[in-house]
């Protein structure tokens, strides 16, 4: 397996740019060609659970050449990303048809994917910062996609703030290489353990912290995505919110706080994850109550499930980090699922405002049905998936002393709610607009792309069956977390 | 294969143990053989009936109503085995399965009560919709969702595992939710609210159970007794009664159930909030004060405070109820208040009383809704208004509803008085035992008791007896079909029976049991001696009517509804003779509302002020308002506030350990 490693990467990438050289004659290539990619990258990912290892790029050793890892965590974000980027390739067949060029819209898409797989196999820092910039390029251009004025001003304020955050952390990585000596992340680790945390490293890990903040959202660094998430085209908007802020933000924090600083080096940096997660949670959720924009509102309730992430990353016990990890990979599935809801509500009728809709669960029976779905599974209501990891994290916080956090969160959970019925309410069960009369419901392939998701979230509640502490793919990536600094294999490589 | 001796063991304490035994709750996916164990079948059957019910093409209709009554029959058979089964355990003690993917179920006296009351109304129900619901839209969700609800019931009802029984009570307020919104658009706010409330009251669950489950060490429901020893055990007693009043719907968490009344189909009204969730809500508050938590005085004060206040305020709110289904919804509130306060006496008379109240209340409320429903169905509307005169043309459903309401204004010997007379004679007790506010409670019970008599007088006036309105003047009007007045007639007879019999039949092999203690009635209630002096004491009345021996009559205004109505009545035609009155019933205790701090009291209560929803959605609207001027929209703002968050970052980080959160 280790030898695929960098299909992940190249097969994405190369599509992107093979896409416009042979379809500017056959308008279907780009679709079935994106599909294909994503379906071979999605059972690709798929094969590699429960597999481990690292390859070395072109042969050179770990500290000279680049490092692509494998582990727990790296394949629950590879299927995370694969099968989410699936879903989307499928919704995008017949949803991107009323956007102008799908060509450039497909590069656009597939280096995203690249750029995503990338972060998550890298095993070296600078590696890392230059895949997030392939993802944050890629992303400006896709909230941009749709030429109008809104999209242009989310994605200059997207830019604008994902660009400080991009400069933070090449400094914070210019600091560290600086003290260290090294890019690779474990060997970073071993010194660190060595020789202990001085002022230049303490900065970097400020840094780190604000710049990969900033790309989770969290609060206060979470103005750019209110508006960079409703901007995008439907596909994309979930692609951000269930993934990218998940990747780019969650993962490398998560890798950084655990696997590189640790706590021993750190004391405060859980209370510094529980104060800004529990922050994130309560804005979030409150923000979103009063948006009328469908997809404004799915974007402020995606900044408070971040902030359930984060808080149970900060608890540090196992038990939280199985309930972050869950919760970041239910989330991204419903939360996908509920912004393809909202692109179908737009495809069908023409707006997201739910001021102007209304009555939908008659003319989009379907869509009305995986939207209830969706809402239940992010509200927490059982047996869904958002049930089973908002019970273990608050489960967490109570183990480790922390009752408080967990009534906020509970509290939070009543807020998310609220939220998703005013949306269902708004969109699907009250009477008629004129803008909703004549809905239809939306083509075969967005349909089939909701089911996925939807079947997904009832699925992955299966997973607490193989153990509520110790789910299935969960339990290997808090392994990964846990053990990666001690053990780790490219230790002896090369050095 | 029979449960009870694989009873499961409790005792291990380590950590290791405990991680290695939640782990062993969920190993060993389900089988058939447990699939079709009897005491997991009143679970499955009706959820795989309801399945099939959704599957049917839309064009079985009829059968998948016939099919939905059918299975819900089955169920009570398939309940009654396992009851029969569990009675030929020695000493009938618990019937407990466990050591399975199911977590653990429990049969015991208290559980199999309201097993058996549980699926007989579901039966009821399905029964009464075959009729109700012909011809509306969205059957196949609506047949669906009734098995599925009877199905999910018992899993509460039988679920000995804590985790297990979260996820049915979460799954049932999700059902409540889909079933008031078969209704349609109208139904929609009322579908939201109440699943705000029920849903966050589940939530409040949830952090209790997890609480309890790291306290207690332990997901067993049998094996937990906890002292209300700290503040941490406060919150999880708080949490699991929020939630088990909730979902009974007593004051303050009342505000869904007259919203859902009104708005949800009423076949719905009177299976969910009018039956289902007061079992399962008081079940729950009885498993709680009985069997959780070691109550203290403080606590059942508290709980008898909120009885006393529910059924109070909830009374008075339905006495100026002009919509039908609306106004039988407030009594639904108002009857959990005479449970919540014989279970918060915390004595085992009682807590018996208020379980028999519960079940009194499920018969006679379910009666007087489905009564509402047949109502609905024939004319049409359900504004008192709009009603009048169906006791000619609906004979049956006015039986029915007449008998209903005496029962629930505690008319002797109705079953309704039986059981509120427990409820007093154990506030007595308490008094005696040193409770110094019993005298209030009583009053108010009391009183309560004759205010819910005065608004079904003018029920029955309104909708029954007085003139047709002038809409329904000219329309044929018929009684309902079969299917619809059975379980009216049916919960009738209960009502009498379980009055007049009710030592013998409920209570003796019951509600005694269930609460596991010899129950000492205080005050003597022979309930068939007094049947009969009582009918003695009619058939006087009527014999002294009959042989017209009072010559000499008093004369005075004329009075209705406790109002003289001198305007109506003495307002005379040019020839001399009065004219074509009509009364209402609408305008009954109008003056109520007028009286002085009632009448800012009910200012307060129409502009939603003791509304939790309404006060929830006015804070957070609150905290929206500061958070959304603090998004601008401006750029430079938002870099501020990066590196403001940085700065604090910094601070944190050099800080040196001493935050913390």
């Amino acid at each position: 397996m280790e030898n695929a490693l960098p299909f992940f990467v190249a097969i994405p990438l190369g599509a992107a740019f093979f896409i416009p050289l042979v379809s500017l004659t056959l308008k279907w290539v780009p679709d079935l060609l994106a599909n294909a990619v994503m379906a071979v990258l999605a059972a690709m990912a798929f094969l590699t659970i429960g597999q481990a290892g690292f390859y070395h790029m072109g042969g050179w050793g770990t500290h000279l050449g680049i490092d692509l890892r494998l582990d727990g965590l790296t394949t629950l974000m590879l299927v995370t990303i694969n099968t989410i980027g699936l879903a989307m390739a499928i919704f995008s067949v017949q949803y991107m048809t009323k956007y102008t060029s799908k060509l450039r819209y497909y590069s656009l898409f597939l280096c995203l994917i690249a750029g995503l797989n990338g972060i998550v196999l890298t095993g070296d820092l600078f590696n890392l910062y230059i895949f997030m910039e392939i993802v944050a390029i890629s992303s400006y251009a896709l909230v941009a996609f749709g030429c109008e004025h809104d999209e242009l001003e989310a994605a200059f304020k997207y830019a604008v703030l994902g660009t400080v955050a991009s400069a933070f952390i090449l400094i914070g990585i210019a600091l560290l290489y600086a003290m260290l000596g090294t890019l690779n992340m474990a060997e970073m680790a071993v010194k660190l353990a060595a020789g202990g945390m001085n002022m230049p490293l303490t900065v970097a890990l400020g840094l780190f912290l604000c710049g990969f903040g900033l790309k989770a959202a969290l609060v206060p660094f979470h103005a750019w995505l209110p508006d960079a998430h409703p901007a995008a085209p439907a596909p994309v908007s979930a692609m951000l919110s269930g993934v990218v802020i998940k990747t780019a933000g969650i993962y490398v924090l998560s890798r950084l706080i655990f696997n590189v600083f640790t706590v021993q080096l750190v004391p405060d940096l859980f209370s510094i994850l529980r104060l800004f997660g529990v922050v994130s949670m309560i804005v979030g959720g409150i923000l979103a109550l009063g948006q009328w924009d469908m997809k404004r509102l799915l974007a402020y309730s995606s900044i408070s499930q971040i902030g359930y992430i984060v808080v149970g990353l900060g608890l540090g016990t196992p038990l939280g980090l199985t309930g972050a990890l869950f919760h970041m990979l239910n989330h991204s599935v419903f939360k996908s699922l509920l912004f393809l809801n909202a692109g179908a509500v737009e495809y069908a009728t023409g707006s997201r405002d739910l001021r102007h809709l209304g009555g939908l669960s008659r003319n989009l029976p379907f869509t009305a049905n995986m939207s209830l779905l969706g809402s239940m599974a992010i509200s927490g209501i059982p047996p869904f998936n958002g049930f089973w990891s908002k019970l273990i994290i608050v489960l967490a916080c109570i183990e480790s002393g922390h009752p408080w956090l967990a009534l906020a969160a509970v509290a939070m959970s009543l807020v998310t709610l609220v939220a998703v019925l005013k949306m269902l309410k708004r969109a699907f069960y009250e009477e008629h607009k004129p803008l909703t009369v004549h809905a239809t419901e939306v083509p075969v392939l967005m349909r089939a792309a909701m089911l996925l998701l939807a079947t997904l979230c009832v699925v992955l509640a299966l997973l607490v069956l193989t153990g509520l502490r110790t789910p299935f793919l969960i339990a290997p990536a808090v392994d990964a977390l846990s053990t990666w600094a001690g053990t780790a294999p490219g230790q002896g490589m090369g050095i | 294969m029979r449960g009870n001796d694989r009873v499961a063991t409790h005792n291990c304490h380590s950590r290791s143990n405990r991680e290695s035994r939640k782990v062993a709750a969920f190993d060993g996916l389900s089988n058939m053989e447990l699939l079709l164990n009897s005491m997991v079948l009143p679970v499955t059957f009706p959820l795989a009936a309801g399945i099939l019910c959704l599957l049917l093409p839309k064009a079985f209709d009829r059968a998948r109503s016939v099919l939905a009554t059918v299975a819900s029959a089955i169920t009570v058979l398939i309940v009654c085995r396992l009851l029969l089964e569990w009675k030929q355990l020695p000493g009938n003690a618990p019937m407990i399965l466990s050591g399975s993917a199911w977590g653990s179920l429990r049969l015991d006296h208290l559980s199999s009560f309201i097993l058996l009351v549980t699926t007989v109304f579901g039966f009821l129900i399905s029964l009464y919709s075959m009729g109700y619901m012909r011809g509306k839209e969205r059957l196949r969700e609506y047949y669906a969702w009734l098995l599925g609800t009877i199905g999910i019931a018992c899993g509460v009802i039988l679920a000995n595992n804590l985790l297990l029984l979260l996820i049915f009570w979460g799954l049932l307020g999700f059902a409540l939710y889909v079933m008031i919104g078969i209704a349609g658009p109208e139904a929609a706010e009322a579908a939201k609210k109440s699943l705000i409330i029920v849903g966050g009251s589940d939530c409040l669950l949830m952090l209790g159970v997890t609480i309890v489950w790291v306290l207690a060490d332990t997901l067993t429901l049998s094996s937990i007794r906890m002292d209300l020893a700290d503040g941490i055990r406060y919150v999880a007693f708080f949490c699991f009664a929020i939630a088990a009043l909730a979902k009974a719907g007593a004051m303050p968490f009342h505000s869904w159930v007259p919203d859902c009344g009104a708005q949800a189909p009423a076949s719905v009204a009177a299976f969910l909030p009018a039956a289902l969730d007061k079992l399962l809500g008081i079940y729950l508050l009885v498993r709680l004060t009985t069997g959780m938590f070691v109550m203290n005085t403080a606590m059942n004060t508290l709980l008898m405070l909120v009885g006393a206040g529910t059924i109070i305020c909830a009374v008075m709110m339905a006495l100026v109820q002009h919509d039908l289904k609306r106004l039988l919804s407030y009594h639904a509130v108002s009857q959990v208040g005479y449970m919540v306060l014989g279970i918060g006496t915390g004595t085992a008379l009682g807590i018996a009383g208020g379980l028999f109240h519960m079940l009194n209340n499920t018969i006679y409320k379910s009666a007087l809704f489905l009564c509402a429903g047949s109502v609905e169905k024939k004319t049409g509307t359900t504004d008192l208004d709009n009603l009048g005169g169906l006791a000619k043309v609906m004979p049956l459903t006015f039986v029915s509803c007449l008998v209903a309401a005496l029962a629930i204004s505690g008319i002797p010997p109705l079953n309704g008085f039986y059981s509120k007379w427990m409820i007093y004679q154990a506030m007595v007790d308490s008094g005696r035992n040193g409770n110094c506010l019993w005298l209030i409670f009583l009053a108010t019970a009391m009183f309560g008791s004759a205010l819910t008599l005065a608004s079904f007088v003018k029920v029955l006036h309104a909708v029954f007896l007085c003139k047709r309105s002038a809409e329904l003047r000219h329309r044929d009007i018929r009684e309902v079909g079969f299917s619809m007045w059975l379980p009216g007639i049916g919960l009738a007879c209960l009502c009498v029976i379980f009055g007049v019999f009710a030592y013998q039949l409920p209570l003796a092999t019951m509600i005694f049991p269930a609460v596991g203690g010899v129950v000492q009635l205080s005050g003597a209630w022979y309930a068939s001696v007094a049947t009969v002096l009582l009918l003695a004491a009619y058939a006087l009345g009527v014999l002294v009517y009959l042989l017209s021996t009072v010559r000499k009559a008093r004369s005075c205004n004329t009075y209705i509804g406790g109002e003289i109505m001198e305007e109506v009545f003495h307002h005379k035609g040019t020839d001399g003779k009065v004219e074509n009155v009509e009364v209402t019933g609408v305008d009954f205790y109008k003056t109520v509302e007028d009286l002085s701090p009632l009448r800012e009291i009910f200012g307060a209560a129409r502009a939603k002020l003791f509304d939790i929803y309404d006060l929830g959605g006015k804070v957070s609207a609150y905290f929206w308002e500061i958070l959304r001027a603090a998004h601008g929209g401006l750029l430079p703002m938002y870099l501020t506030w990066v590196l403001a968050g940085l700065l604090v970052l910094l601070w944190m980080l050099f800080s040196g350990g001493r935050v913390a959160i």
